[in-house]
């Protein structure tokens, strides 16, 4: 059974993909903010994250993210950025361009909201690529 | 003649001098007399003569050297006429050359006389004319300097050779430089684009200038405004016109309307994400659709559409007030009163997660404040469901009421999460709501603080807080009060 993380600080939002997910057979663990999700990761290796941008604080998606490969067991765990945040928000990059997705260190960007069958395509093809 | 004009007349034979200033009377002119040429310089430095008629050949001082005393100290100011015999008639001539407007030979006739007088009035108008017009040109530039050193924009003006021919105070105050005819562009601006700008429009053929480019440009913690035009003179490029203003204002003023818009589609946006994902999720058919799950998801999404819903209310609400299309009626109200309503409408609430409310005042009698009773509603109906949606369980809400030099001082201490240091600074601002896993549960726009602060200072009121993580969160606000 492949495990997911999901990092949302909307409460609805995760409580929706982890129903979906764990219909699907995934295992699923979900955190409300960047800590929870910090905190989660000590002792739990998901083989792939969902994480939000906007947490407790506008750019907690990307502090999460460099811890998460800040650490070495955690660099190669793919991590879906989900986030509904315009860029005049402060962001100076474009998050769907490549350079954004290197400078976030995530390997995919999706716009909220993500049509769940959608979500889980790329989920799946994240998942067969680690398997090759 | 609108005025009288003055004439000097300097002659050392009697008879010559009276004629004179006989004829030039009757002519309307006001005539004084000198008997000799040092008499004649006197009366020169005392007043000023419009025309002097100088016999040329006196004792002592002659005429020639009158006439250069003219020229050295009243030059285009007195026109000289020269009196001379037949005899010195080319003396005369050479006179003229040097300074004389016109010479006049003895004997002549009062109709000669007149006649020199004339052309020798209408030089002078002319030199009036002429003094008129320079003077009136001197206050015209200096009013135009004037309108140009006290401009609030920076304005400098370069020539074709890419100089600068002219740079306002407020110029070299925002360019740093001072004005100095051999700085090149690339003293004066740094920026190439800006550079480039005004190089384009030097020189360009006629009829062809580019149009004006405006650029902003950040410098420090301030942003300008720089636009470039072509200086037209004669239908030809003469140079560039830069104008540089202070564009700091209209800047954060965007910026913060950008950031206002992003954050309200981001919080529209939320909601609408979980409603659609939950959605998804009962269309995906994985559950019957009376299973328990599915109506805990339905209820999920009510709550959510609701909060929705508030959010656009107070949205608009928020766009009514700063439009200034609220009505308000201002009147004297109680505000122990206001505030004991408002703690029994939240009563139920309260009493759901067993929170006591509690109001206390040391104060006797009524606590008078001048303002529109939906205001002050507002105000504490946030402040109070505050209280309540951050509290712990079986916790406590205390409201005391006092006065305090001048004002009406409301607390209102909850006991519940309470707010970290490095959150009480945004705490006021618009959808700034303190995020972490203890408050992701609990519903609200972020607009309830920024309001409260935003009509509390329409009544020249103040709101401040002191909370402790864990323990709770005072809010004080205070409001002038009014005698009862």
């Amino acid at each position: 059974m492949s495990k997911i993380l999901i990092v949302d600080d909307d409460r609805d939002l995760v409580e929706g993909q982890k129903i979906y997910f764990e219909g699907k057979g995934y295992e699923v663990k979900t955190a409300l903010s960047m800590k929870d999700g910090i905190e989660t990761l000590k002792g739990y290796k998901p083989d792939i994250i969902l994480a939000d941008l906007m947490m407790e604080h506008y750019d907690s998606g990307f502090v999460f993210c460099k811890k998460v490969r800040d650490n070495p067991s955690m660099r190669d765990v793919p991590i879906i950025m989900q986030t509904s945040a315009p860029k005049e928000i402060g962001y100076t990059f474009d998050p769907s361009n490549p350079k954004g997705k290197e400078w976030m260190k995530v390997d995919e960007v999706v716009v909220k909201p993500v049509p769940l069958d959608h979500l889980l395509g790329k989920v799946e093809q994240f998942l067969a690529r680690g398997k090759k | 003649m609108d005025e009288k004009m003055k004439v000097l007349v300097v002659d050392d034979e009697e008879g010559m001098r009276e004629g004179i200033r006989r004829v030039l009377q009757k002519r309307g002119f006001d005539v004084d007399t000198a008997s000799d040429g040092s008499a004649a310089i006197e009366l020169l430095d005392k007043s000023r003569y419009d025309l002097a008629f100088i016999d040329l050949k006196m004792p002592g001082i002659d005429g020639f050297e009158v006439t250069q005393y003219v020229n050295d100290n009243f030059p285009a100011s007195t026109v000289v006429v020269i009196v001379s015999a037949l005899a010195t008639v080319e003396a005369a001539v050479e006179v003229t050359r040097h300074g004389a407007f016109d010479f006049l030979v003895k004997p002549f006739t009062p109709k000669d006389l007149g006649a020199v007088a004339d052309r020798a009035v209408e030089q002078r108008k002319l030199i009036l004319d002429r003094e008129k017009y320079l003077s009136q040109l001197n206050s015209e530039q200096n009013l135009s300097r004037q309108l140009i050193n006290s401009l609030q924009e920076g304005l400098v003006v370069l020539n074709i050779r890419h100089k600068p021919v002219l740079m306002n105070p407020k110029a070299e105050y925002f360019l740093g430089k001072i004005f100095n005819e051999e700085l090149t562009v690339q003293d004066l601006f740094k920026e190439p684009k800006i550079r480039e700008a005004v190089e384009t429009f030097l020189p360009s053929p006629p009829g062809q200038e580019a149009p004006a480019k405006v650029f902003q440009l950040k410098q420090e913690d301030r942003m300008l405004q720089i636009r470039v035009a072509p200086y037209v003179r004669d239908s030809e490029v003469g140079g560039a016109i830069v104008v540089i203003s202070d564009f700091t204002e209209e800047w954060k003023n965007e910026q913060d309307k950008n950031r206002f818009v992003s954050m309200v589609a981001h919080e529209l946006k939320s909601p609408l994400a979980a409603i659609i994902n939950y959605i998804n999720v009962i269309q995906t058919g994985m559950f019957d659709a009376n299973a328990p799950k599915v109506h805990e998801i339905l209820e999920r999404c009510k709550i959510r559409g609701e909060a929705l819903l508030e959010l656009i209310r107070d949205l608009l609400y928020i766009n009514k007030r700063e439009a200034g299309k609220i009505e308000k009626s201002i009147e004297k109200l109680n505000l122990k009163e206001v505030i004991f309503s408002q703690l029994e409408f939240y009563k139920v609430q309260a009493d759901v997660r067993k929170i006591a409310l509690t109001m206390k005042s040391a104060q006797e009698g009524p606590c008078f404040v001048k303002a529109d009773r939906a205001d002050l509603d507002r105000v504490f109906m946030n402040l109070i469901s505050n209280g309540i949606k951050y509290n712990r369980d079986n916790g406590a809400l205390i409201v005391d009421i006092g006065r305090e030099d001048g004002f009406i001082k409301v607390s209102v201490k909850d006991s519940g999460i309470g707010i970290g240091p490095g959150e009480i600074k945004n705490l006021f601002q618009e959808f700034y709501r303190v995020r972490n896993s203890t408050t992701s549960g609990i519903s609200g726009t972020g607009l309830g603080l920024a309001t409260v602060k935003r009509v509390l200072g329409e009544y020249n009121g103040r709101i401040s807080v002191q909370s402790e993580p864990d323990k709770g969160s005072t809010f004080t606000v205070y409001l002038p009060a009014v005698d009862g």
